[in-house]
């Protein structure tokens, strides 16, 4: 795959904690492949999600650069970089996110990328289409953490990102959720970032990361 | 029997799909406003309970000197003349008018007055009995708009009154009634003075005949009632003789003379209630400052998940503001109309059994509360756009903040 729709070059997050500098990234070199399932493996506090909020844009790299589709983030404007969040990019964080007021169907349709009968269609999918019109407060967590897959899958992205979404789930709701994120993308690709190897069965390839660089890249 | 329970099941099925998804988008500010009425309620509540009661209260002082003018309207119909010291000048005063009026003149009315008083809503209230010959009396009765008399007018010379409905309803009288007598200190007369009348009308009135005000009444001076021949010059001709008679041995007594001084009463007064409503204002302001920005407080993760995922900031921001600048409208109408309501059920059950005035559809009351949804909404402004200031959204998904 020589083809690449997001990459970090030289990409270094650097920010001051209390008067002593800390490296969260140092020098990354990472492509992501239109398709490809990546997964980013690291103990805590290694810089793993630090390096996925650099690859989606909700950061910048405070040296080197980090492109989608040859475009430069620190180059693009807030609000183009917001709009390619949007438009582009799926998400799917730690904690089940969802806005308490609105119900699992509505949830999907705040990515503003599908239709509603896209948004039935993938929360059936997903197993959660019965509870389509219920709120957040009346699904447990595995439910909840579907209703984020599916915000995040709903109009085929680009790129879906992934941080630690088995976090907060059991070990067998979370390795549901990855096969989810897995069969569902529809030929996007999957940046997932996790601590536990055992979820990443899926991935396609495996980088680890260790004091904000990379130690491992393979397929 | 499979088939009806499948076509029971996607039934079901569509009804709660149907629920699933609101017709609005799900971000749009009546959405979050109509889903969240633990937060909306309390907001509205403050700004509605705040405009009602300033125009309330408003309004309430207001009908003091709309009193005053409502009780003094039938001085609008005529200017009042009496001499200053001696009363040998009046035929010189009403001479001067007769020449140099820049009006035309209907009618001059010879009258005494005698002291009585009337209720208003800040006690009593000093007022006249007019005394008038038979043939002014009928046409000064005419000119106050009487559409009718229940009973009949008072006769010559005799100790009787005719008074106007809102006279005999504040001070309760009925045909029959004792007007004025020896024994009513604030209303004395040697005899007592027998409502015989009813005037229907909605001036305040009390007429008796101006033959026994001569026989019974203290100073012997005649006074004198000038009507222009068109009402509509009867301000220019009060204007006129304010004017003329400036500085001369002539007391007037105009409608224009009488909104002045009752303007002058209340300044000092409404300049201290201004301040009061000012510092309402800034309480209710600091109030829902500090409501908004708890609420705001609550919604971190919602703007953090909305803008990690891609929302722009001023996209945000905009929704935001535009839910507040809802409420605040809202709570503001809802106010003027809970304070409408609230003064017409005061006027009925307080104000018209008294005949008091209050002018319930009176705009300024109303104008006044303008300056709450505006601050309130420059405050929250304020909040909204220093919240999302510095706001980072990867402190809420990695949940550092929350």
């Amino acid at each position: 795959m020589n083809e690449t729709i997001v990459e970090a070059q030289s990409a270094t997050l650097r920010y001051w904690d209390h008067g002593r500098e800390v490296f969260a990234c140092r020098e990354v070199d990472l492509s992501v492949a239109p398709g490809e399932f990546l997964g980013i493996l690291g103990p805590s506090g290694s810089g793993k999600s630090s390096l996925l909020y650099l690859l989606s844009g909700l950061k910048l790299p405070t040296s080197g650069e980090v492109r989608l589709n040859g475009q430069n983030f620190s180059q693009m404007h807030d609000e183009m970089r917001s709009s390619t969040r949007l438009n582009e990019f799926g998400f799917v964080f730690q904690q089940p996110y969802l806005l308490g007021y609105l119900s699992a169907a509505e949830n999907v349709l705040v990515a503003q990328r599908g239709s509603i009968e896209e948004a039935y269609d993938l929360l059936d999918r997903l197993g959660v289409g019965e509870k389509a019109h219920r709120l957040p407060h009346e699904l447990s967590g595995g439910e909840r953490q579907r209703v984020c897959v599916a915000r995040a899958l709903i109009g085929t992205p680009k790129v879906v990102f992934a941080d630690e979404p088995t976090a907060s789930l059991d070990h067998t709701n979370g390795l549901a959720v990855v096969e989810l994120l897995h069969q569902h993308r529809g030929g996007g690709s999957v940046v997932m970032v996790t601590h536990d190897r055992s979820m990443l069965q899926p991935a396609d390839r495996v980088v680890i990361i260790e004091d904000g660089r990379i130690q491992f890249d393979a397929a | 029997m499979r088939e009806l329970g499948k076509d029971w099941v996607q039934l079901g099925a569509r009804v709660s799909r149907k629920r699933a998804v609101s017709r609005l988008h799900p971000l749009s500010p009546a959405v979050f406003l109509v889903r969240n009425l633990g937060k909306t309620i309390p907001l509205t509540l403050v700004i509605m309970l705040s405009v009602m009661l300033v125009a309330g209260v408003i309004a309430l002082i207001d009908s003091i000197p709309y009193s005053i003018r409502t009780i003094y309207a039938y001085t609008k119909e005529s200017l009042g003349v009496s001499p200053r010291g001696d009363s040998t000048h009046m035929p010189a005063i009403l001479s001067t008018i007769r020449e140099g009026t820049p009006v035309e003149i209907d009618r001059i009315i010879t009258c005494r007055v005698s002291g009585s008083e009337v209720h208003s809503i800040v006690g009593k209230w000093p007022f006249v009995v007019l005394g008038l010959g038979q043939a002014d009396m009928s046409y000064f009765l005419q000119h106050q708009g009487v559409t009718s008399v229940v009973g009949r007018y008072p006769r010559q010379g005799q100790p009787e009154a005719i008074v106007s409905a809102p006279v005999a309803r504040n001070l309760g009288l009925h045909l029959g009634s004792i007007l004025q007598g020896p024994e009513n200190q604030d209303s004395y007369s040697q005899k007592n003075v027998i409502v015989v009348g009813i005037a229907q009308t909605t001036r305040w009135l009390m007429v008796d005949p101006i033959e026994y005000q001569r026989l019974y009444h203290f100073p012997p001076v005649d006074l004198a009632m000038v009507f222009a021949k068109n009402r509509a010059d009867q301000p220019k001709l009060d204007a006129w003789a304010e004017k003329r008679f400036k500085g001369e041995r002539a007391q007037l007594f105009t409608y224009a003379k009488i909104d002045e001084d009752t303007r002058n009463m209340f300044e000092t007064l409404f300049k201290i209630i201004d301040i009061v409503i000012g510092l309402l204002v800034v309480v209710i302001t600091l109030m829902m400052a500090m409501l908004i920005n708890i609420y705001q407080g609550q919604r971190l993760v919602e703007f953090g998940l909305l803008q990690a995922i891609g929302y722009t900031k001023r996209r945000l921001v905009g929704r935001t503001l535009l839910e507040n600048i809802l409420v605040v409208i809202f709570g503001w109408i809802m106010g003027i109309f809970c304070a409408l309501g609230l003064l017409i059920v005061v006027r009925a059950l307080f104000i018209e059994p008294h005949a008091y005035a209050l002018d319930v559809y009176d705009q300024g009351p109303y104008r006044y509360t303008i300056p709450i949804p505006l601050t309130i909404m420059l405050v929250a402004c304020g909040t909204i756009l220093l919240r999302f200031r510095r706001f980072d959204p990867v402190a809420v998904v990695e949940r550092r903040i929350v």
